[in-house]
């Protein structure tokens, strides 16, 4: 379980727990991603939005496909989804996730949060598709 | 505003808290909680830019509302300007016959030039009743002898039809009919700052405080593709061998390199000719432009190493021959072992010709105002190599080998600014020529999934 940012702030916490232990998934596995929101007090949510993506890192400027995308608005809705929730889908075969040297790709569960004042809050937890080990440098 | 760290394990996280711009600093908070006028410009830290995605839409959105209005101004102003006058000419003006009673010239001086346009005094009648005013007739002209040519064909007392404007009777034309290349220009120019600024705007619009996880799922999702972000082989499997199932097509560099060259020697050297025909002439005139002639030397000098290089580069392409190279199958699966054929033409002695499978990464980013892309070969394995082979006149070496991938190769992948791609390079050394190397892209799939999913270890419960 992490927690998305350190609870003597007041912002937000998103605590989150995988089915894999270890956050490894295979291509075409079912991925559940269990969460829990701390709230600070006094703050409402207008919206929640909840995603799985893969994003590039590295040189490049940064690209992002999403695989799995929900926005909950409707007020009761809003308030369980604020409370916890699940996230369960069934990743795809590609992008793995790619660790090399210029370009790297990481696919992540995102909870984003939009309160009422206008701010937002996204708390964002890694997981690994696929295992490629780490580019290296070939030697001349 | 931001805290952002990767690492390789997943246990990685980035939470930021993104607040409007319209909000100040409050006195009282804790520092955590104040709020930070947005940076208008960016800079990089670590993995993360500090520019404001806020300031970033409002300029964006300001920039091409600024198009659209500018579309409006020049679109108000060229159709005042251009088009309503002729639309009222072919459509408001009142036909009548009139009478030449006075000749001349009109002439309309510039910064360093005029022009002569003939002018006829015109006798006709209107509502108002008989009037004379001026009709400029047969357009300007360079030349005062030939727009004097022109007067002369018309006689004093000749009649003739005219159109005269009925809210200003005294203004006359003596032709109808449209400017189609002015209409042209008058609907282009606005047109395009209206296109392009209305797209632009409209996306400013519709991604307003938008997450940009929304933004590209409504873009494009990849659930449902079998392969999402794996670039299609198409291209690639649609020209079969003469003894394996695909020959794959070059990369094309070296195509590109010529056509590149031979266009900048074309467009150098047509700009050049043009030049060169106008200080022929002025020559041939008796006059001397000494700046032409001046500027005429480096366009020369720039204009025969063009031609030189694009020579150079067809020779290069087309001397040391053809390079085929067919696979057994197509795309390429981590693990698995494919056939190849290396067809290489050319003549005389090559001292070695080297087949290399390679991964390279590319990214592209911007610099500036620039945008960059940078190349990187990540991993290279040697397939086959063969050394001082002799060409027989009329015939190709011809070669087969066999390509294994690793089992836990990378995929190919690509997306807007990232790519990581497969391929097969032949690397030649001829005796006579500079060593060249070609490439063929292959397309790599995931391992298959079964088989993937089969190594799937037990859920924690």
């Amino acid at each position: 379980m992490t927690n998305g940012l350190d609870a003597t702030s007041r912002s937000p916490v998103v605590s989150t727990s995988f089915s894999a232990a270890d956050r490894l998934y295979e291509p075409y596995e079912t991925i559940l991603v269990r969460y829990e929101v701390t709230l600070p007090p006094g703050v409402a949510v207008g919206s929640v939005e909840r995603s799985i993506l893969w994003y590039t890192e590295g040189k490049g400027e940064e690209d992002i496909g999403v695989h799995h995308f929900e926005r909950i608005t409707e007020r009761s809705a809003v308030i369980a989804a604020t409370e916890g929730g699940s996230i369960e889908v069934r990743l795809p075969a590609s992008p793995l996730s790619y660790e090399g040297i210029i370009v790297k790709i990481r696919w992540c569960v995102r909870v984003r949060l939009f309160f009422e004042s206008g701010r937002d809050f996204v708390s964002e937890h890694v997981f690994e598709l696929g295992h490629l080990p780490v580019a290296t440098m070939p030697s001349v | 505003m931001a805290l952002v760290h990767s690492g390789k394990h997943g246990k990685a996280k980035v939470c930021h808290v993104r607040r409007p711009p319209f909000l100040r600093r409050s006195r009282g908070l804790p520092r955590s909680e104040r709020v930070r006028f947005p940076r208008f410009f960016a800079k990089k830290r670590g993995h993360r830019r500090t520019v404001s995605e806020v300031w970033g839409s409002v300029a964006e959105g300001l920039f091409h509302a600024g198009l659209v209005l500018a579309g409006l101004v020049f679109g108000a102003l060229l159709a005042t300007g251009v088009a309503v006058p002729e639309w009222r000419i072919n459509h408001h003006f009142v036909e009548a016959e009139a009478t030449v009673v006075g000749k001349g010239l009109a002439r309309r001086a510039a910064a360093r030039e005029q022009t002569w346009e003939p002018a006829l005094l015109l006798r006709y009648e209107t509502a108002a009743g008989q009037i004379e005013a001026w009709a400029l007739r047969d357009g300007p002209l360079a030349e005062r002898r030939r727009a004097l040519a022109l007067l002369d064909a018309v006689a004093l007392d000749d009649r003739m039809p005219c159109w005269y404007d009925p809210d200003a009777p005294h203004t006359a034309v003596l032709a109808r009919g449209y400017n189609w290349w002015m209409w042209a220009l008058t609907l282009l120019l606005p047109g395009a700052l209206l296109a392009f600024g209305g797209a632009g705007f409209t996306r400013s619009i519709a991604t307003w405080r938008k997450s940009e996880e929304r933004r590209a799922a409504a873009f494009r999702s990849i659930a449902g593709e079998s392969h999402p972000a794996i670039p299609p082989c198409d291209d690639l499997v649609n020209s079969p061998g003469t003894f394996l199932r695909f020959r794959l097509p070059t990369s094309g560099a070296e195509g590109w390199t010529l056509l590149g060259f031979g266009l900048f020697a074309l467009l150098w050297n047509t700009v050049l000719t043009v030049l060169a025909v106008t200080a022929g002439l002025d020559l041939m005139g008796g006059r001397i432009d000494w700046l032409l002639l001046g500027i005429l030397v480096p366009f020369v000098a720039v204009g025969v190493a063009g031609i030189g290089l694009f020579v150079r580069q067809l020779v290069l392409t087309s001397a040391v021959g053809p390079t085929q190279l067919e696979i057994s199958d197509h795309p390429l699966r981590p693990g698995a072992t494919y056939d190849i054929l290396l067809a290489q033409g050319g003549s005389g002695i090559f001292g070695d010709l080297t087949v290399t499978l390679e991964l390279e990464e590319q990214a592209t980013f911007r610099q500036g105002t620039d945008t960059r892309t940078e190349r990187l070969v990540v991993w290279r394995a040697a397939i086959a190599s063969w050394q001082d082979i002799q060409f027989v006149p009329g015939t190709r070496f011809e070669a087969k080998a066999r390509l294994t991938l690793p089992t836990t190769a990378m995929h190919s992948f690509s997306s807007e600014h990232n790519t990581v791609a497969w391929r097969v390079v032949v690397h030649g050394r001829p005796a006579r020529w500079p060593a060249f190397s070609r490439g063929f892209p292959v397309v790599v799939y995931p391992a298959d999934p079964s088989q993937a999913l089969t190594n799937t270890r037990e859920k924690p419960p």
